[in-house]
């Protein structure tokens, strides 16, 4: 190797290892009064605890400031009762009536759906207010899965099996969950649709069935199944037939997650040894491209809606940490500095569900502050999935 | 470089893999059993020379649908296989055991085996429920090495519940970094 190469090499160690350790991005920096400004005000038998909802929700967006009154650039007012909100949204510059709309979701759920029309309106970006949260509660072999909204509201015990259930997945129209589970002792993948409440074990192929992923059509699911061997990933039909075959090595896949256009998966594999990500098509067994995060154990990778950016856990000096790989770049970058794994994308690819110590987190990845989100389960939650 | 020769092998095993076999079609596959249907029914000529795969030996169920969680995982407690942290290779210090395990299912006929694989708590539970299950794989090949017959070798991965030993020091991330084998009897 010539001494120009060496150079070189050196070059690109440093920019990794810069790249790597600066905690924040530089361009992160946005004041508060750049921000645009929504005034929120509403009247009605539930007025004063919707506008606290509403408040509450834009604020989190990171991408506009809620204040009182009708001093915002924005000003959002209507009248909330039992049955919904009718709400408008006014531009106080123009005078334009932004829209003037009914949101007839059942308590909460109406003023987190007139969050994310403001959102929408006022950022062009997609709230995710509405929403929900699908995860994993308990301790040792009893682990039940939960369904709550974002905020921690209205959460639901789904299963009450006394076994381990584990990895769920939210499909992207929020109407069903599919997860693992030990329920017939071997781990199998079941489908559990929130509509109608029934359950199907949909597969149960010899050896482990697990880690199930919705693709962006919800018409298959990428899982990992080692039943002609070692853990590989697969994609299935909802009724559990097998479409194809992703991966074959002699090393384990877990964790697939689909690009949102649904033609390639991102995994984690161990084939080189520890645990990295890998891209690859989602129609069949194709080379697999490498993502080099600068870390050398990843895995449980997660692939932003917007496309961008993958999110997964990293082992980091023997503790576990969020990074995100940025698929423009190829460079890496760790958003948590005290823990937390298992991360999961929300609809505005802005912000994360992640787990730390049996607690879920709610991180903003531009600012990297991270918020608990309050859940009335008392076990130790993880393995969080969010409805896009 | 070695790349694309390693690519241009794997097509050609793909192509010889899809060409013997269709999952769609697979008759030991039950399908879309309603929640709590029955296991499918045979898994035996799944084992063997044409599936060969270089993902390892498949794995099987027992016909009966016997529970993981039935087997007796005490009568070879003692012979509990342990791994280093991230790893799915059984150790030369852990081979005696095995070997232990190989000579009492010679002396003791009529019998199954269920190798379950554990990891420690740490790190992401999806991964480890996929080491669990490769160190499991391990000890089955490890045991097919020792002359045992693959269909009475059936491997389960509880991941990382329950431990072993309880706490957060790195004695007890060993001792819960294994595969416990467990005695069924044979249908």
């Amino acid at each position: 190797m010539n001494s120009s190469h060496l150079l070189l090499r050196s070059f690109l160690t440093a920019s990794v290892l810069t790249a790597w350790v600066l905690p924040l991005r530089a361009q992160v920096e946005v004041s508060a009064s750049a921000l645009p400004t929504v005034g929120v005000a509403l009247s009605g038998a539930l007025g004063g605890g919707a506008t606290e909802i509403i408040s509450t929700d834009l604020r989190r967006t990171g991408e506009i400031e809620p204040v009182g009154g009708a001093s915002g650039q924005y000003y959002a007012t209507g009248v909330a009762t039992e049955s919904g909100i009718t709400g408008q949204l006014v531009n106080k510059r123009t005078g334009e009536v932004v829209f003037n709309q009914t949101f007839d979701g059942h308590g909460r759920l109406a003023a987190h759906q007139f969050s994310d029309a403001i959102t929408k309106a006022v950022t062009g970006l997609p709230g995710f207010a509405t929403s929900r949260i699908a995860f994993i509660g308990g301790q040792g072999r009893v682990k039940e899965l939960y369904l709550a909204d974002i905020d921690g509201y209205n959460v639901r015990e789904i299963t009450h099996d006394n076994t381990v259930s584990a990895s769920p997945a939210l499909s992207h129209d929020g109407a069903k969950i599919a997860y693992a589970s030990y329920k017939s002792g071997y781990l199998d993948v079941y489908l559990v649709d929130l509509g109608t409440g029934s359950r199907t074990r949909i597969s149960y192929y010899p050896g482990i069935n697990s880690g199930p992923s919705f693709s962006p059509d919800n018409s298959s699911l990428a899982l990992t199944l080692s039943k002609d061997g070692n853990p590989e990933i697969y994609t299935i039909a909802l009724n559990g037939g097998i479409e194809n075959r992703i991966t074959r090595t002699r090393g384990g896949e877990t964790s697939p997650s689909w690009s949102p256009t649904g033609d390639r998966l991102v995994y984690s594999s161990d084939d080189h040894g520890t645990p990295q990500l890998f891209i690859s098509s989602s129609t069949g067994v194709s080379e697999m491209d490498q993502l080099y995060t600068g870390n050398s154990y990843c895995t449980k990778p997660d692939w932003s809606p917007d496309g961008k950016t993958i999110a997964f856990t990293a082992r980091v000096g023997g503790q576990f940490q969020v990074g995100l790989f940025d698929l423009a770049t190829r460079l890496g970058h760790l958003v948590t500095a005290d823990g937390g794994q298992d991360p999961a994308w929300t609809r505005d690819s802005r912000h994360l569900v992640y787990s730390k110590h049996g607690r879920l987190y709610l991180l903003d990845t531009v600012t990297h502050k991270s918020l608990p989100i309050a859940l009335s389960v008392t076990a130790d939650c993880g393995e969080p999935a969010v409805s896009r | 470089m070695k790349m694309p020769r390693r690519l241009a092998l794997l097509s050609v095993l793909t192509l010889a893999l899809a060409a013997c076999s269709d999952d769609k079609n697979n008759p030991n596959y039950g399908g879309m059993g309603a929640d709590g249907s029955g296991l499918p029914s045979n898994q035996t000529d799944q084992i063997g020379g044409n599936n060969a795969d270089i993902s390892g030996i498949p794995p099987t169920r027992p016909a009966n649908g016997a529970s993981p969680d039935s087997a007796d995982y005490g009568t070879l407690a003692s012979d509990t296989v342990y791994f280093g942290f991230d790893k799915a290779i059984v150790n030369a210090e852990e081979r005696g055991k095995l070997e232990a395990v190989s000579e009492w299912f010679k002396a003791n006929p009529g019998h199954a085996l269920f190798l379950a694989g554990h990891a420690d708590k740490r790190g992401t539970p999806e991964y480890n429920r996929a080491l669990g299950e490769r160190r499991a794989e391990a000890v089955r090949e490890y045991l097919v090495g020792l002359g045992l017959s693959a269909t009475v070798l059936y491997t389960t991965s509880y991941g990382s519940d329950p431990p072993a030993v309880d706490g957060d020091t790195e004695e007890a991330y060993a001792k819960n970094r294994r595969v416990e084998i467990g005695v069924v009897m044979q249908q």
